[in-house]
Parts: C-alpha cells; sequence; structure tokens
C-alpha cells in the first residue's frame, strides 16, 4: 500500500516541487507566477516534440539522457520515501544509491563532450569537479549515522535522534545542513549554479544539456527533479520522527519536501549565485559539517 | 598435477617454436600455446577452487635446490587462472597491433620468446613453493618483462624508461631477499611450508618479515613511494606488453604480499594499518596524477596505481579484521581485494587495447591531440567507454562488485571497533568515496576528449577506419566479462572467497560466505531490474517516433566553430588541478616572442610527480655525490677488476673463518 503510494509520489511530487519553487520566487520577485502545475505540462509538451541534434556527436549523446533518468529512477527504489519506507529496503543501499547516480552522471558528463562545445565541455568540467567534493562527505555522513545506530542503511538516519543523546539535535542540524549544501550542488540551484540564467559561460549543469532538445531533454528535465525530490527525502527522513504513525507521517513528509522547496526558492530569491572560485568554498562547507559531525559522533562513542 | 608441468611445458614448447617459424607465423604460434596451456591450466586451478583442495608436486632440481615443490592451493589458482586466461588475450591483441611493426620488417623473435618466457616465469611465481626458486623465476619474470619493455629500445625515452625499471625490480629484489633470508636463518629450510612453522609465535619477526616483503613486492605492484616506474614504464613498451604488466604482471606483488601474509599468519595492528594507510595513499595518489596526464598511457599507468591501492585497501581491511578478530570484515576486505585483482586485470586491458588501437591509427598518445575517433572507429570507442565505466567502479560493471564488498567490508567494521579503527575506517572509506569521483573526473576526460568530440588534429581526422577483427575479438571478451561479472556476481564470489577464505578461519567464515553469496544475488536481481527498465525506456523513446534533424552543435547562433574551440583535457581537469594546486609541481616551458616580428614562441606547461621531483631525485643526486668518489677505484682495466673480485673473495673467507 505505502510502496504504491510512493511510486505515485515518485511520479508526480518532483515536478509539483519545481513548480513550488518557480512559484515561492515569483511571490518573491512580486509576481502572479504561473501554476506549479507547469513543469508538468512543459514536461509533457517536450515529450510531443521532434529533436535537433548535433552532427558532430555519436551514439553516446542519444544514450546519455536515458540512462541518466533511467539510474536517477533506479536510485529512488533505495531511497527512504514517505513514512521513510525505501521500496527497497537492503543494507548498503547508499553505496549502491551514490554510485547508480554517479553512473548517469557518468554518462551525461561524456555525453556533454560529445557535441565538441565549449560551453558544454565547461560545464561538464564543473559537474565533475563538484562531485568530488560531494562525495566523501556524504559517505562520512553515512559513516557516522552508521557508528552511531549500527544501521547500515538510510534507516540509521531514523536513529541519530536516540542514540546520540545530548547531540543529537546538533547532529541532526548539521546533517541538514550537508544533505542542503549536496542538494543545491547535485541539484545545481542558486548559490551553487543558476538554472535559469542567460549567460552560459556561468552555468554548470544547464549547459551540460545546450544541445539536447525534445523527448531527451524531457527526461533530463524529469531526471533532474526526481533527483532533487530525493535529496529532499534524505533530509525528510533526517528529521521526521520514527514514532509517528503512517498516515501522520506522510502527511510531515509531503510538508516537508514542500517546505524545501519553498526554502529554495527563498535563497534563490535572496541571494546571487557564487562566483566560480567561491562555489568550491561553499560546497566544502559541506566536507566541514561532516567533518563536525564525525566529530560529535566520535566523542559521543569514545568520549568520556 | 601433471597437467601444470605439461602446461608449463607447452608455453616453452611455443617459445622455442617461435623462434624458428617465419616472422608472420611467430605470434600466432605463440597465442596458438598460450591458449592451450591456459585452457590446461584452467582445469587443475578451477578443481582446486571448486573442491577446495590443494595440488601438490615435489620436483627434484638440483643439489643445491633439492625437491623444489609447487602447489597450486585456492589463493595460486586463481593467480594462475588470471595470469594464463590474461596473458592469452595480450597474446592474440599483439597479432594485429604487432603487424606495422612485422611490416617494417622489425625482428619479434626475442619479443615472442620473452612473451613467453614470460607467462611461464609468471605462472611459476605464483606456484612455487621454494624461496630459492621462487626467486630464480622472480628474476627471469623482471628480466623477460624488461626486454619486453625495451621493444622499441632505439627510442632513447624508451631505453631509459627501461633501465629505471630494471633498477626498481632489483630494489625490490633486495628487500625480497631480506625477507627471505630473515626467514632461511629462523627455520634453516628453503621452503614456504617451514617458514610458516618456524615464525609461529613470533610476533616480531613475523612483523618484520611482513615489512621487508611488503616493501619488497610492493615496489613491483606499484604501492607509492614504490611507483615511479609505473608511469615510465607502460608507455615505453609496446601495448599488449603494458596491457599484461598492469594487468597481470604487477599482481605478483599483490600475490607475494598475500603469500607472506599467509606464511606470517595473523597480522599484527601496527603492520595492518600501516598497509591500509599506504594503500588509501596509493590510490589517491594514483588518480590524483592519473588527472593531470595527457599521455594516455601514462593516465592509465597512474589509474594502475590507484587500483593496486584499491585492492591494498581490500587486503588493509582484511588485515585489521584478523588483526581485530572480526571474520566478517575480514573475509569481506580480502574478497573484495581479491576480486579486485580480478577487475582491474580485465578492465585495465581491455583499456590499454583500446588505447593501444587508437595509437595504432592515430600514432600519437597525447589525448589532446585525438578526438572524434568514436565514428570512424565505434567499436573501439564503445570497449573504451565500457573499460572506462567498470574502472570507475560503476554499476552495472565488475569493477562496483568488488568496491562495493570493500566497503562493506569498512562499514561492518565500524561498529564494536575502538577509536583509532573507527576514525582509520571512516577516513578510509572518505578517501574510496574520493578516489571513486576523481577517477570518473578522469575517465570522463580521457573518452570524451579521445572519442567523442570533433578532431582536434589531421592524425586524429585521418582516421578512416577500425582496427582489424583480431584486436577487437580480445577487447569484446573482456567488455563482456566486464558486464557478466558486475551482472552475476555471485558466481564469481565463490570463485574468489575460496583464496580469501585461506586467510580467515573457515568455520566462523561460513555465515559470513553465505551471506556474501545472496548479496550478490540481490545485486544482480536489481542491475537486472535497472536493465530492463532502461531497455523500456529506449523502446519507449523508439515508439514515440520523433523525429531527428540534424544540425550543427549549438554555439550560441555561431555555427562556424572549428575543432580547436573544443575543451581540451587540460581546461577538462583545470578547475580540479586548480584547487588541490599545493600537491602538485608545475614546470613550465616558455619562449617568450621576440624582436618586432616574433617567429616562434610557445608555453607549455606539465605536471611533475612530488615524489619523483622530491625524494628519488635528490636521492639519486646524494647516491651520485658519494659514488663519485669511488670513481678512483674504476679504471677500466679487467686485471684489476679480477684483482677486486679475489680480494673480496678472500676478505670473505677469512670472515667466515673469524665468525665460525
Amino acid at each position: 500500500m505505502i510502496t504504491l503510494l510512493n511510486i505515485l509520489i515518485l511520479l508526480i511530487v518532483p515536478f509539483l516541487m519545481i513548480g513550488v519553487i518557480k512559484k515561492t520566487k515569483a511571490f518573491w520577485a512580486g509576481r502572479k507566477g504561473v501554476s506549479i502545475w507547469q513543469p508538468l505540462w512543459d514536461f509533457l509538451r517536450l515529450m510531443k516534440k521532434d529533436a535537433v541534434v548535433s552532427k558532430t556527436t555519436t551514439w553516446v549523446f542519444r544514450a546519455a539522457p536515458v540512462l541518466g533518468f533511467t539510474s536517477v529512477v533506479f536510485a529512488a527504489l533505495f531511497v527512504p520515501l514517505a513514512a521513510g519506507k525505501a521500496i527497497i529496503d537492503i543494507p548498503f543501499a547508499f553505496i549502491i544509491f551514490s554510485y547508480i547516480l554517479g553512473f548517469g552522471k557518468f554518462f551525461s558528463l561524456i555525453a556533454a563532450l560529445d557535441t565538441g562545445s565549449s560551453f558544454e565541455g565547461m560545464g561538464a568540467s564543473r559537474e565533475a569537479c563538484f562531485t568530488t567534493i560531494v562525495e566523501p562527505a556524504f559517505f562520512i555522513l553515512m559513516a557516522s549515522a552508521a557508528a552511531l545506530s549500527g544501521s547500515f542503511s538510510f534507516a540509521s538516519f531514523k536513529m541519530i535522534l536516540e542514540n546520540a543523546g545530548p547531540y543529537g539535535i546538533l547532529i541532526i542540524a548539521l546533517a541538514v545542513v550537508t544533505l542542503f549544501i549536496m542538494l543545491l550542488t547535485e541539484c545545481s540551484r542558486v548559490p551553487v549554479d543558476d538554472p535559469t540564467t542567460h549567460l552560459e559561460l556561468t552555468m554548470i549543469h544547464e549547459v551540460m544539456i545546450l544541445d539536447n532538445s525534445g523527448v531527451d531533454l524531457g527526461l533530463i528535465t524529469w531526471g533532474a527533479a526526481i533527483k532533487m525530490f530525493l535529496l529532499c527525502s534524505l533530509i525528510a527522513a533526517l528529521v521526521i520522527p520514527a514514532s509517528l504513525g503512517a498516515w501522520v507521517s506522510i502527511a510531515v513528509f509531503l510538508v516537508i519536501i514542500f517546505l524545501l522547496a519553498v526554502i529554495i526558492g527563498t535563497v534563490e530569491s535572496s541571494m546571487a549565485r557564487f562566483r566560480m572560485s567561491h562555489v568550491f568554498e561553499f560546497v566544502f562547507v559541506m566536507s566541514l559539517t561532516s567533518m563536525l559531525i564525525l566529530a560529535l559522533v566520535t566523542y559521543r562513542i569514545y568520549g568520556g | 598435477m601433471e597437467i601444470y608441468f605439461l602446461a608449463l611445458g607447452t608455453l616453452l614448447a611455443g617459445a622455442l617454436l617461435s623462434v624458428i617459424v617465419k616472422d608472420s607465423l611467430k605470434l600466432k604460434v605463440c597465442s596458438l600455446f598460450s591458449f592451450l596451456s591456459a585452457v590446461m591450466l584452467f582445469l587443475p586451478a578451477a578443481a582446486v577452487i571448486l573442491t577446495d583442495t590443494p595440488l601438490r608436486a615435489d620436483v627434484y632440481m638440483s643439489p643445491l635446490l633439492g625437491n623444489v615443490s609447487f602447489i597450486i592451493d585456492p589463493l595460486s589458482a586463481f593467480f594462475v587462472i588470471v595470469i594464463s586466461f590474461m596473458s592469452f588475450l595480450g597474446m592474440l591483441y599483439a597479432n594485429g597491433y604487432m603487424k606495422p611493426y612485422l611490416d617494417k620488417g622489425m625482428n619479434t623473435a626475442s619479443h615472442c620468446l620473452f612473451l613467453m618466457f614470460l607467462i611461464a616465469s609468471m605462472i611459476m611465481v605464483v606456484t612455487v613453493q621454494n624461496a630459492l626458486f621462487f626467486l630464480i623465476v622472480w628474476e627471469i619474470m623482471s628480466l623477460s618483462s624488461f626486454f619486453l619493455v625495451i621493444f622499441e629500445g632505439e627510442k632513447k625515452e624508451v631505453l631509459s624508461a627501461g633501465i629505471k625499471y630494471l633498477v626498481y625490480m632489483h630494489l625490490s629484489v633486495i628487500f625480497i631477499i631480506a625477507a627471505f633470508v630473515l626467514l632461511n636463518i629462523h627455520s634453516t629450510s628453503l621452503t614456504f611450508d617451514d617458514f610458516a612453522a618456524s615464525v609461529q609465535g613470533n610476533a616480531f619477526l613475523s612483523n618484520l618479515v611482513f615489512f621487508l616483503a611488503f616493501v619488497g613486492f610492493g615496489i613491483k605492484a606499484g604501492f607509492v613511494p614504490f611507483h615511479n616506474w609505473l608511469p615510465d614504464a607502460h608507455p615505453a613498451a609496446p601495448t599488449h606488453v603494458s596491457a599484461v604488466m598492469s594487468g597481470v604482471m604487477i599482481k605478483t606483488g599483490i600475490y607475494g604480499i598475500l603469500r607472506m601474509l599467509y606464511i606470517t599468519g595473523t597480522p599484527g595492528k601496527g603492520i595492518s594499518y600501516l598497509v591500509l594507510v599506504i594503500a588509501v595513499i596509493s590510490a589517491l595518489y594514483g588518480v590524483l596524477y592519473a588527472i593531470t596526464q595527457h599521455d594516455i598511457k601514462r593516465l592509465l599507468a597512474y589509474h594502475s596505481i590507484e587500483n593496486i591501492g584499491i585492492i591494498g585497501i581490500g587486503i588493509g581491511i582484511g588485515m585489521l579484521g584478523l588483526a581485530y578478530h572480526h571474520p566478517i570484515v575480514a573475509l569481506l576486505g580480502f574478497t573484495g581485494g581479491i576480486l579486485h585483482i580480478l577487475n582491474h586485470s580485465i578492465f585495465k586491458e581491455l583499456l590499454f587495447f583500446a588505447a593501444g588501437s587508437a595509437y595504432m591509427k592515430t600514432k600519437t598518445r597525447n589525448i589532446e591531440l585525438l578526438g572524434g575517433l568514436g565514428k570512424a572507429m565505434p567499436y573501439t570507442a564503445l570497449m573504451f567507454i565500457i573499460g572506462s565505466v567498470a574502472i570507475c567502479g560503476l554499476p552495472p560493471f565488475n569493477g562496483f562488485i568488488s568496491e562495493f564488498m570493500i566497503y562493506a567490508g569498512m562499514f561492518l567494521g565500524i561498529p564494536h571497533s575502538d577509536i583509532s579503527l573507527f576514525l582509520t575506517l571512516v577516513f578510509a572509506i572518505a578517501a574510496l568515496a574520493l578516489v571513486g569521483t576523481m577517477a570518473i573526473l578522469c575517465f570522463t576526460k580521457a573518452s570524451g576528449i579521445m572519442f567523442l568530440g570533433e578532431p582536434r588534429s589531421a592524425a586524429a581526422a585521418e582516421v578512416k577506419d577500425d582496427v582489424s577483427r583480431i584486436m577487437i575479438i580480445p577487447m569484446a571478451i573482456l567488455a563482456f566479462l566486464c558486464f557478466f561479472i558486475g551482472m552475476f556476481p555471485q558466481y564469481f564470489a565463490g570463485f574468489v572467497i575460496a583464496p580469501a577464505s585461506l586467510f580467515v578461519n573457515g568455520e566462523s567464515a561460513m555465515p559470513v560466505f553465505r551471506s556474501i553469496v545472496s548479496m550478490c544475488e540481490n545485486l544482480s536481481w536489481f542491475f537486472l531490474i535497472f536493465l530492463v527498465f532502461t531497455a523500456m525506456v529506449f523502446l519507449l523513446r523508439i515508439l514515440l517516433k520523433k523525429k531527428i534533424a540534424s544540425h550543427t552543435t549549438w554555439g550560441c547562433g555561431y555555427d562556424k566553430a572549428n575543432n580547436h574551440m573544443q575543451y581540451t583535457a587540460s581546461s577538462y581537469a583545470s578547475p580540479f588541478i586548480s584547487t588541490l594546486k599545493p600537491l602538485f609541481k608545475r614546470v613550465s616551458h616558455i619562449k617568450k616572442p621576440k624582436d618586432l616580428f616574433p617567429k616562434d614562441a610557445y608555453y607549455e606547461q606539465e605536471i611533475e610527480d612530488i615524489e619523483e621531483a622530491y625524494i628519488v631525485k635528490p636521492l639519486i643526486k646524494w647516491d651520485e655525490k658519494i659514488l663519485s668518489k669511488f670513481e678512483r677505484i674504476q679504471s677500466g682495466n679487467i686485471q684489476q677488476y679480477i684483482l677486486y673480485g679475489l680480494v673480496f673473495l678472500v676478505l670473505a673467507i677469512i670472515g667466515m673463518i673469524w665468525l665460525g
């Protein structure tokens, strides 16, 4: 039952999230804004369109959007969604989660190089570089959670609070910050990247897909939306207590997801994108917070 | 066991036969005989792994050596299969790769001979149980690979790389001999069994011996800081030789480490930490420098260092598991490490073959001059991309399985550990994650710049067709293996658990064994779901029947972009390298424009290995300074040298009498 509901949520909520972000940005800009269903309509419109493909490209360029999309959907099977349940709940799911996303990313990077455009090469180069900072921090977070809870799946997030004693709230707050920076980086949001800018030179993810069109572009946008939804779900898994009843928990989950969308929209409205050299420093904050978590966990387990 | 000697005989017969047949047949003869020996070796080795009963044979060699015993236990059997099969594929590839050299009329007789010697000596290295005979075949292996490296010895850089390799190999032998001599003094025997019996309970000796052996075999394997020969030797050697060396031969170093671990028994905590730390440093260092390289074979050589590091992390975790009495952690570490040996030999050969094919067609190893090869060489490009995905450890390919096991071992070690183990494990986990993502950066660079986009030079633009079938076939076999092991790891888990369980107490490991296999079965199902789902989406896209128009790449309205406007390998790696500036030593070569009408000017920047720049070179300088003092005794007069020898002998005899 909950699994079915989760699949339904997985299909619809990602687009709604993007819609809520757009609506929030419109609100802060004093505009009325488009309907929150607009991203879904955009997607459906893209699915009807024909595509233009560069003469320079090979099969890689055509395969990458599909592989990127399917890898994100596959990764979604392992993430705890509503009611804290993942569709497939096994130990070490986060390793599969992280590496299958890497698989999709690998192909989107070489597809960008496949076009022979320096814009897209530039985007790919930045994307590859930021990933190297994100992943280790994520794994340190997972290792710390595993140490606290003795559990090796995402379920360990639920047990942080009861096992961490006086530091529980602090650790969860730091973990939320870590995952939020990961979200901003991986999903190319302000202040790491500006998805709506008109200047290709300043973009990261958006510039990699300049040449995609039609169905391929549709799959990429859907994949990107699901990826953002997954990272929001991870944050939700951190903050929702395990003691809630199933239906309350689902309601709280949805509230948190949309709250995060509002926060992302507010962040985007209130600040500008960082200069590229500062982006590194910003993403490094994630390593710092995960190290702090590790320090607190070490102190909790071995100290005093 | 007879079949083992028959296989060795086949290899040597092939070597001798290749000398007498005419040039165009030499490699074919070698391929045939190495195939036969691979089949012959596979049968007993597979039987050993499946039944878990070692084979043994004693052969009387000479009065000095006495009876030399050859044993195929699960560890040896694993290595025998990897060595014989991978070497055969290398030989097969050589048939196509050596053709231009044969057409030029180069003599390949010695090349074929040494290739066969290399295979035979590697197989003996992993089976022989006698220290002295081990050293003999070890030396044959090093020397034959030296002659293979200097195949194009008329080029200065090839020869100097070869000599560097030779020097490193002999440094390696010194440490191995030291370890064996210690064991020999203690046990007054030369067999590994007696070694093992004699060090039991002697923690100091076993740690010391293991440390010496780790340094010695580590030089062969290419652990940092002993890795320096690798990035020079691989580009110098012909491609199939670098593939066999990188894919198989450096693994004999790992074999040596594992064998010495088996001899010295349960390791101490200190030495286990040391192995893990060195391995983590190797993995990080290797991939870090791989990112900076533009010579594809140098890049792959640095990746060998990285992967040896990952194998070492597996072994280090296994050793820590033993030292802390966590059989689960130990078994997962060893299983992951040993499986990664197999995996690395598969995808590294695949990558070397594909890179060699590109080199054969374009005559350049500099990836900045390549690009767009994917159109003219679709199969090679596909193979390189599959190899790249596999080496990055991405599912559903084989690299993921071994890394997954190593991760699992590390995570399972986290609860119930003391603080130092806990922090070490967490940082090793972070390091492995970092290595994985840096590998993605490096291999998207390599495959994207080499095979995709537009040609960056005339050499790349002139390529019209793919390489011959004889070169594609070995690549296809390897690519299939990458995929097959990734998809169905449960069949291979059993294959590597047999050697891994040599190190871990059998009974406590059995439930773990079952859980590893069931974990692999789960992975297999998940990846099947992934494949079916991906196929469905592809099908859906085809069924949507959208028109595809063809146009130039989007350039903000500008459609006269040329190939020099593409992103290059340097620019691709630049944000990453500039973030980690202090870790690299940049060497710039500048010729500034002069006069009113400047003619030639250039700026070139390369990144030097800091270990070489700050450790090896100063050491050599210091060495030269001291040794130059001895120049005066070097007269060039043979009689004088004989006198030195005589004096040394007399002194040695006096010394022996004096010491009793």
